[in-house]
């Protein structure tokens, strides 16, 4: 946090009229505990969002919906007629996580065609990112599963974010980093000098508190070079369930399907998530897959984002750093110990 | 459309307008190939975009039943070509199975050209050997009458090509023409003697090594199921061709085609935008993941 | 002997005939053990039994189908071992079952709501067990919480804590938990009424981002790369994010489960979002235990509902 960017404040008690404010404009996303889970919803008038339990949930489906409406069509008349799907409205996620908005800098490049070595833009993703904006709460104490801070990131970084917000002790200092940040906080107070420097002494105390990142530099060459180690992949994915959890909870895994839904002579083109540990993702209609093994798509899933992406994008590992992946894999499955094993193992050959 | 010269160079760009937008096209011909395969040629039904509609050799497009889904075919009728798109179809799936049963008069989707093509501009002023088995005639279809077409830019032209049986080879109506061609040397070959059959008999890497192509100045672009493909680098080593002389294309499971949904990378390459295209030089690079 | 050594003990005589042994040990955080592939006597190292080791080894059996391995069991882990033994989907005698007396398994989402206002369970720098205790070292300082109270609830109507079936036993056989109707839960969710019971499935199910943990955890689920949640042909369940989409999947796969389903109840625990989706397979078994008394992983033979062909002539699907 820099002391050189305008800083607002709001106190708790205000926050949830401020926020149905928001909301008269468009959709305010923030973080709400139900259940055992802390998830994004719309947030309704009153509501005030869950600034205690980190979200169980990245909040990228707010950009990167679950499953999308491409077009629909209408095979009725004797010429098929072809519908896109409407524009989305503007939408605000309060109480993002830094993690998460650092997710949509590993889509970007991808989803605008920048890094792709073209220049096919997915006008779906961009225009929900253009009209999301993105208030970030900074962290105040690492869990044990985070990692941020080995892949460029902190508990209070700023990248991705419009409104970073720092919670001292009356309220929320904003710290404003965009235009679209400045709009959003334009009614709301200066913060004054005591909450600014409150604000920036707890950013600094989160900061020192985290341990040390491990080194990764050697990651995308030695997870090249074990390519063809089977027994190294079939010992890392041993207990790997292969289900999705990991790749949907991951505020950077973008990968989808496209299927189409149908009742007859109308339907709609649908864009789903889906993900490189089911074995249904690279199956061919023939019926041969290239990865047929959990230990081939765990590979794949461990090798994209710390060596291929890497490769294609200037070095940025499409990881985050949240450690979701770590804290909800039902069987344990620990991202940083493969890449660590695989730096070891790489070495050691 | 940019200049293509090689395997690897920048796909086209489709500008800002929604690339999962299929354009609509008629189904104007249906070809019953083999059992299994059925060729259609295809036009689009706005008149501007056929027109203007450019593609390079090697290049695909993605074919939607609406309703059923999208599956990725190579644009088998050459660029020189242009009253229609032609494309041709093994049933396998859903999808495919779904294309089977098209007729001349019906509407599907095409979102096409996509990803990259062969690079003929490097191969001008040489020999070329075309192998193809089965369905993989398909991609080389499109290269051989593009360079039959430009016939001068090109030294001796061959082409293997090889089937089950005589009723599994596809394009059997074009097969007279380029058997009595003088500018194209054709030998085609099914894996087992065949009544009528007046052409050889044996596996292709085998016919392949008899024809003894000379690898000096010349390049070899083969496409096939994976186990031929697979033999045929092993006959194409053994006549020392080297691997910046040897082309194929890849198939993968797709769905965006445009280097976005993530499916069809082999590390960090894309077989929808980096390929299909590829040469055996760059496939020695990438990961064993086929 | 504690009981760890014991157990490694029994690994560690067992392991020279078995490809592998499977048990739990270190996992990514101080409340939260992995499952552990042992190999050989070097890994024992890493071995630890549990009131973390809530992972259930017979998941991972119907794929090592042909080679013997070792499972160390919880009663309820066991019982899994014993479906999957009737229902032939492993064979019995390729599997050394090594049995201890389970005391229970602790719920992270329970200690979640015990330390609400100290700190995320992802916080905890250390647990230390004591007993019936377990001691947590937070940011906060210490907290004690009693094992029962953050146990899973299966543990709380647990009639099978020693894996009866095991090939080996270490320790002494604990008692069985007595409840007079260990259904009582489900019974008194069922009186809610339709109504009610809707609005729950619709709130409960909206959080579904369908990962298939649930049915990945599932070690009586043994068709999951061939599932009708992601099959294309037939077309059975859309790809929509709506509960509709989603809740047929569940039904479907409770239905596939009833007469069969343990009560291991790690489709709910392997859950991110925390969806009691144990609550429709209870439901189900709750009906087969009263109509044909059977229960599942303890009664021999053929499951009652168990009369479906793996491939049903009549429906087309792919060739597997």
């Amino acid at each position: 946090m820099s002391a050189d960017t305008v800083k607002k404040f709001i106190s708790f008690d205000a926050l949830p009229g401020f926020l149905a404010r928001v909301a008269e404009t468009g959709t305010v996303y923030a973080p709400r505990r139900e259940g055992g889970a802390v998830v994004y919803r719309p947030l309704k008038p009153g509501d005030a969002p869950e600034l205690g339990a980190r979200p169980t949930e990245s909040c990228k489906h707010v950009v990167f919906p679950r499953s999308e409406t491409l077009f629909s069509f209408d095979l009725k008349a004797e010429r098929p007629a072809l519908t896109e799907s409407p524009e989305p409205g503007p939408a605000v996620v309060f109480g993002a996580l830094s993690c998460d908005a650092r997710g949509f800098l590993a889509f970007d490049p991808v989803y605008n065609g920048s890094g792709t070595g073209g220049s096919a833009r997915d006008t779906y993703y961009l225009r929900r990112r253009s009209r999301t904006l993105l208030v970030v709460k900074a962290c105040k104490s690492a869990l044990n599963t985070c990692f941020c801070n080995w892949v460029g990131g902190g508990p209070a970084s700023p990248q991705g974010a419009d409104v970073l917000a720092v919670e001292t002790e009356q309220g929320l200092v904003l710290d404003i980093l965009s235009e679209q940040g400045a709009a959003f906080a334009e009614s709301l107070p200066a913060a004054s000098e005591a909450q600014a420097g409150a604000a920036l002494a707890a950013v600094k105390a989160v900061e020192d508190s985290l341990p040390g990142a491990a080194e990764l530099s050697a990651a995308p060459a030695a997870l090249a070079s074990l390519f063809s180690s089977a027994e190294f992949w079939k010992n890392e994915s041993a207990h790997c369930l292969y289900c999705g959890a990991c790749t949907y909870l991951c505020p950077t895994c973008y990968c989808f399907n496209i299927t189409d839904e149908s009742d007859g002579l109308s339907g709609v083109r649908l864009r789903s998530w889906d993900n490189c540990m089911s074995p249904l993702f690279t199956l061919e209609a023939s019926g041969h897959n290239p990865r047929p093994n959990k230990a081939d798509r765990l590979k794949n899933r461990v090798g994209h984002k710390f060596s291929y992406y890497p490769s294609l994008h200037a070095g940025r590992f499409s990881c985050c750093g949240c450690g979701r992946c770590i804290k909800s894999c039902p069987s344990s499955v620990d991202i940083r110990k493969i890449v660590l094993d695989a730096v070891k193992e790489a070495a050691n050959v | 459309m940019s200049e293509q010269t090689g395997a690897t160079a920048p796909r086209p760009t489709n500008g800002a307008r929604n690339p999962y937008l299929p354009a609509l096209a008629r189904v104007i011909e249906v070809i019953t190939e083999t059992p299994t395969i059925k060729t259609f040629r295809v036009v689009l039904e706005d008149e501007q975009l056929m027109r203007e509609f450019t593609f390079q050799p090697g290049q695909v497009g993605q074919l939607s039943m609406f309703g059923i889904g999208e599956s990725t075919f190579v644009i088998n009728s050459p660029p020189t070509r242009r009253e229609y798109l032609q494309f041709s179809v093994m049933r396998a799936g859903e999808n495919t199975t779904a294309l089977h049963a098209l007729q001349a008069g019906d509407t599907i989707g095409v979102r096409a050209p996509l990803g990259n093509s062969f690079p003929y501009d490097n191969m001008k002023g040489k020999d070329i050997v075309f192998i193809g088995g089965g369905i993989g005639m398909a991609p080389l279809r499109t290269l051989l009458l593009f360079m039959l077409d430009n016939r001068k830019d090109y030294g001796k032209i061959r082409l293997l090509y090889g089937a089950r049986s005589p009723q599994d080879m596809a394009f059997s109506s074009e097969l007279p023409d380029w058997l009595g061609r003088s500018d194209l040397e054709c030998t085609l070959t099914i894996d087992r003697e065949a009544e009528g059959w007046q052409h050889k008999v044996g596996l292709i890497p085998n016919v392949l090594l008899e024809m003894n192509p000379d690898p000096k100045n010349c390049v070899a672009i083969t496409c096939g199921p994976p186990i031929m493909i697979k033999f045929t680098l092993q006959a194409l080593e053994k006549l020392k061709f080297a691997p910046e002389q040897i082309y194929t294309t890849l198939e993968k499971r797709m769905k965006c085609g445009i280097g976005i949904c993530g499916r069809c990378n082999i590390g960090g390459k894309y077989v929808c935008i980096d390929g299909p295209v590829f040469s055996m030089a760059e496939l020695r690079a990438m990961p064993n993941e086929l | 002997m504690s009981i760890q050594d014991e157990l490694k003990s029994a690994i560690k005589a067992a392991l020279p005939d078995l490809s592998c042994v499977i048990g739990w040990g270190a996992g990514p955080e101080p409340l939260r053990a992995a499952p552990l592939f042992i190999r050989g006597e070097a890994d024992l190292q890493n071995f630890s039994a549990g009131f973390l080791s809530v992972n259930n080894p017979a998941l991972y059996l119907p794929a090592l189908k042909g080679s013997k391995v070792g499972v160390v069991a919880k009663g309820c882990d066991a019982r899994s071992v014993g479906q999957l033994a009737t229902e032939t989907l492993i064979i019995r005698e390729e599997v050394h079952v090594i049995g201890y007396p389970c005391e229970g398994v602790i719920d992270v989402d329970k200690v979640a709501a015990a330390l609400a206002g100290v700190c995320e369970p992802g916080e905890v720098g250390a647990l230390r067990e004591d007993g019936d205790n377990v001691a947590l070292d937070t940011p906060k300082g210490e907290v004690r919480l009693a094992k029962k109270d953050i146990a899973a609830d299966k543990c709380g109507r647990c009639i099978f804590p020693n894996a009866e079936n095991a090939d080996v036993f270490v320790g002494i056989r604990r008692a069985p938990t007595v409840v007079e109707d260990a259904y009582a839960d489900i019974a008194a969710f069922e009186a809610r009424g339709t109504e009610e019971l809707k609005a729950f499935w619709e709130k409960e199910m909206s959080r579904c981002i369908r990962c298939y943990a649930c049915r990945n955890a599932c070690p009586l689920c043994v068709c999951r790369d061939h599932c009708i949640a992601a099959s294309r042909e037939p077309h059975w369940i859309g790809q929509t994010d709506d509960v509709p989409d989603k809740l047929f999947f569940q039904v479907i796969h409770a239905v596939h489960l009833s007469g069969r389903c343990t009560g291991c109840g790690e489709c709910e625990r392997a859950c991110p979002l925390g969806i009691p989706v144990l609550k429709l397979k209870r439901a189900l078994s709750r009906r087969v235990e009263n109509l044909f008394g059977y229960k599942a992983g303890i009664a021999t033979g053929t499951p009652p509902l168990l009369t479906f062909n793996i491939e049903e002539s009549t429906i087309k699907e792919r060739d597997w």
